[in-house]
């Protein structure tokens, strides 16, 4: 007698989320949103008073593969938290359970599966950066080579970023359960509430240790004046929060009776 | 495979919703379990599948509970009331990503939504499905790892009368090949076709549990002018009567087929001869003392308990 390896149970969510379509429009939408972030960031960057890097030096050029990171990163994490919460608003968890009554395996399996796709949306997310960046700097006469001015070390901070903010929209899903709530709560915090408690000075000591700034940490870029910590405290408190929110989800929420 | 449900409790906000419940199911036979709406049955099959933690007390299959069973998939098929399904998932999708967590091959499913007769819907999405369809579909995924026990919960809403004597059919084939089925409902005229066994409760106890067969007859109402003359032969026969007008009689224990040739062997006259109710409502209305007890309606979809639906 066999149980449910754990392998099975990440293929059977990648089999659910490919079996609807929420994934492909946020993925276009994420792309969209990064090919938006750099086209600007390119178009404004000979302007006077700019406040980006010029994009014929290291920092220009990181800063521009860092944008990946915000226009993937919140709607991986999006469609993470629609991912769990669907369960529940749906009504499915139901028959999750049914076939696998451990349900701490259920979440960690849903943990991996939009860790995974977290990591293909950064990827897809730095190829579109790329697309339009070799064409439009050679235009412009500027040399732009993947392999230098540190742009490795940026697309693996895009990377670890994206996956982890996944992390933590799945966490955050198994933690709330309400799937409104949480997309709003994940839009809201990134969107609203981040920029103002980053923007709070005497809140500066803090205020690093934030999602966004530890995402910040990861590519050691921002378009902020926001400190932020080295690489693998920002990729360790990241994790922290994704974890965090899925094992106080699978204790207090997902635990709870199913009825 | 035997279930066993053993001193089930579980309250929700202080109010016992199951209360005690000890009872067993047995294979190859069809067991109704019954009662009224609000009842407890759908958090009692909750409970047996480990989706509702009891408060106290046990519900195992074949001796374990439902999360410590090797393999549930191929153990226990079970369709709940108030399963979703993603709208925008086909029916048949909605079986290959289970086949995928079960590792079971994907033929399956498409051999399951043919036995449920699903087949040419299979590949619209579940959101445009009717009631019936969508029960059609749970029971597709209860019988996706051809388990030894199927537990099934108001199978028969929302699906056809065609649709009821197809699942009468097929539960009664699966009663025949040695396998146990539990299946609960608030439609006793439905059940009593269906089910050789019962169990019912009210309340969140238990209310009787035993085979169909063994549940106290039914009344017949007998009007006669010789009302006197027949209590006395259906006396003999071990019957009781209670004369109920000068002129009109009720008999417990026989058949208005057995009445009528009685009367007709002592040359009594009758004027009318009148099954008074379905077995199984008048047992529940006698056991449970709910409702009005009129028995009246025998016709179809006569429910008991006018509550609200439990389990929200």
């Amino acid at each position: 007698m066999e149980r449910q390896s754990l392998s099975r149970l990440v293929r059977g969510e990648f089999h659910k989320l490919f079996t609807t379509r929420l994934w492909l429009w946020l993925l276009l939408a994420s792309l969209a949103l990064t090919a938006l972030y750099a086209s600007l960031l390119i178009a404004f960057s000979d302007g006077s008073g700019t406040w980006t890097p010029p994009l014929d030096t290291a920092p220009g050029q990181q800063t521009l593969f860092a944008v990946a990171a915000g226009g993937t990163g919140t709607l991986a994490a999006v469609l993470a938290a629609i991912g769990v919460t669907g369960e529940f608003r749906h009504r499915t968890a139901t028959v999750t359970f049914l076939a696998t009554p451990h349900r701490g395996r259920v979440v960690t399996a849903k943990l991996l599966a939009y860790a995974s796709v977290g990591a293909a949306f950064a990827v897809l997310g730095l190829g579109v950066v790329t697309a339009i960046a070799l064409p439009w700097l050679s235009a412009k006469g500027i040399g732009l080579s993947l392999t230098a001015h540190g742009i490795p070390g940026t697309a693996l901070g895009v990377l670890a970023s994206v996956t982890l903010f996944s992390l933590i929209g799945a966490g955050l899903g198994a933690l709330l359960r309400d799937q409104v709530a949480t997309v709003v709560a994940l839009l809201v915090y990134r969107f609203v509430a981040e920029p103002i408690l980053t923007g709070v000075p005497a809140l500066e000591a803090f205020s690093r240790y934030l999602p966004g700034p530890s995402s910040s940490a990861l590519t050691q870029i921002t378009l902020t004046t926001q400190e932020f910590l080295q690489p693998w405290a920002g990729g360790l408190l990241l994790t922290g929060y994704g974890l965090t929110f899925a094992l106080l989800g699978t204790v207090w929420s997902v635990r709870r009776d199913i009825t | 495979m035997k279930i066993q449900v053993r001193g089930l409790t579980k309250a929700f906000g202080g109010r016992r919703v199951v209360d005690g419940l000890t009872f067993e199911v047995e294979p190859a036979a069809v067991t109704g379990f019954l009662g009224p709406n609000g009842a407890g049955k759908t958090t009692t099959l909750r409970m047996l599948l480990g989706l509702v933690a009891p408060d106290s007390g046990s519900a195992t299959v074949d001796g374990r509970p439902y999360a410590e069973l090797p393999d549930p998939g191929r153990t226990i098929g079970a369709a709940l009331e108030a399963t979703g399904f993603h709208p925008a998932r086909t029916g048949r999708d909605h079986l290959a990503v289970l086949c995928t967590v079960h590792g079971f091959d994907r033929r399956r499913a498409d051999e399951a939504l043919e036995t449920v007769g699903l087949a040419e819907a299979a590949r619209r999405r579940v959101g445009g499905y009717s009631q019936g369809m969508r029960q059609r579909l749970a029971l597709a995924a209860a019988l996706l790892g051809d388990p030894e026990v199927l537990v099934l919960d108001e199978p028969s809403n929302g699906l056809d009368p065609e649709g009821i004597a197809w699942l009468r059919q097929f539960l009664r084939t699966w009663a025949d090949a040695g396998r146990t089925v539990l299946v609960s409902s608030h439609l006793l005229s439905e059940m009593e076709q269906l089910v050789d066994r019962v169990v019912i409760i009210d309340r969140g106890r238990l209310v009787h549990a035993g085979p169909l067969a063994h549940l106290p007859g039914g009344q017949v109402s007998v009007h006669s002018p010789q009302a006197e003359a027949l209590r006395t032969a259906l006396e003999a026969t071990g019957a009781r009567t209670h004369r109920t007008r000068p002129d009109a009689l009720t008999v417990t224990g026989l058949p208005c087929a057995e009445i009528g040739r009685l009367a007709h062997r002592h040359r009594i006259e009758l004027h009318e001869l009148t099954p008074e109710s379905g077995d199984l409502e008048t047992l529940f209305f006698t056991l449970t003392g709910g409702g009005s007890g009129s028995g009246s309606g025998t016709g179809n979809g006569i429910g008991i308990g006018a509550g609200s639906r439990e389990g929200k």
